[in-house]
């Protein structure tokens, strides 16, 4: 499909792109009176449609039963609180693509204190909806994909992306 | 460090690997794609990170009794097949590393009745004090039951999704 059946918003190439905004919600909060590492993810998944959205690949995309996107990896790094009603920003990092997949990092800050709260490294795949299968991404958005892929190539690798779990043995 | 619990603690189950909590996917679970989302399948595990701490002496108690809380610092997945609405989990859990103030853990989600493995979970669970909200060496208590269970756990293999960086593998 050369061109999408949907209008597409102007692409941003700011780098890192950066318009993602969110809230905690009252119902994120966990016992331990903080977000909950579950909903850290949900508001990380929101951010990658916001994403999405830049590439034509967002909500339009599966309503229109042309295709999905699925996540087939993610890694998550909490590094600081974040509680009820505190304004998240989330920027997020391309550092790699295929045919069909997209590699990428958020990184979700405290909207207004600034300080980093949690990073998320994600492959997301594109999906045929009928097949359910991985599937080249579609021209339009193999398009915007290079251009900002081509944008963030200058951006260096933050140090939470391509990490190894572990717990480090002293010496 | 705490020398005691002012609570009993359940029977220690030392199975290798621990193979109790189950779980069924929620209606809100499900997303616009019409299976379990991302974020949803980390507070699965969370729930199973949150079962293996309950065998250790830890829980809603160490929390209600403001002595401790525990916080999972990192954590990776691994999605590897799709989980709809309604379907039973099972999950298992490795010990994969232990020191005086961390446990480094790995879960599989199974399908609870066709068997498939649906996803893995690596992450870090850091011990913290209530009072200062800072890591803190584990109760007395916990840290023998981490000896005992690390008895049977620390001959298993290593799972072959554990230790994983992310990344595009170039053909």
């Amino acid at each position: 499909m050369k061109s999408a059946p949907y209008p597409l918003i102007e692409l941003d190439l700011a780098a890192p792109f950066d318009q993602h905004r969110a809230t905690v919600l009252p119902e994120w909060i966990d016992w331990n009176g903080h977000m909950n590492v579950g909903f850290y993810v949900v508001a990380f998944d929101k951010a990658t449609d916001t994403l999405a959205n830049q590439f034509g690949c967002s909500w339009e995309y599966t309503r229109e039963k042309i295709g999905m996107t699925f996540v087939i990896e993610a890694h998550v790094t909490y590094d600081r609180e974040v509680k009820e009603g505190d304004p998240l920003r989330i920027t997020s990092q391309i550092l790699d693509h295929d045919a069909k997949r997209l590699h990428y990092i958020h990184c979700m800050y405290h909207g207004t204190e600034g300080y980093l709260a949690a990073t998320n490294e994600l492959m997301l795949m594109n999906i045929d909806y009928e097949t359910r299968r991985s599937a080249p991404w579609p021209d339009w958005a193999m398009e915007r994909l290079e251009k900002m892929a081509a944008a963030h190539k200058k951006l260096p690798v933050p140090a939470q992306a391509g990490r190894l779990i572990g717990i480090k043995r002293k010496k | 460090m705490l020398d005691s619990l002012p609570y009993e603690l359940p029977e220690l189950v030392t199975r290798a690997p621990l193979d109790t909590h189950r779980s069924t996917v929620l209606p809100e679970w499900v997303d616009w794609n019409g299976h379990m989302n991302v974020a949803f399948y980390v507070t699965a595990f969370d729930q199973a990170s949150g079962a293996f701490m309950r065998n250790m002496g830890l829980g809603r108690r160490y929390v209600d009794g403001k002595l401790g809380m525990t916080f999972v610092l990192e954590t990776h997945v691994t999605y590897d097949r799709e989980m709809r609405e309604g379907a039973p989990m099972r999950f298992t859990t490795q010990l994969l590393a232990r020191d005086a103030k961390k446990v480094h853990l790995f879960h599989e989600m199974f399908h609870g009745e066709q068997g498939y493995l649906a996803a893995t979970n690596e992450t870090i669970v850091m011990n913290i004090d209530y009072a200062t909200r800072r890591s803190a060496p584990w109760p007395a208590p916990v840290a023998v039951r981490l000896d005992e269970l690390w008895q049977t756990h620390k001959d298993l293999p290593k799972p072959a999704k554990a230790g994983r960086v992310m990344g595009l593998s170039k053909k």
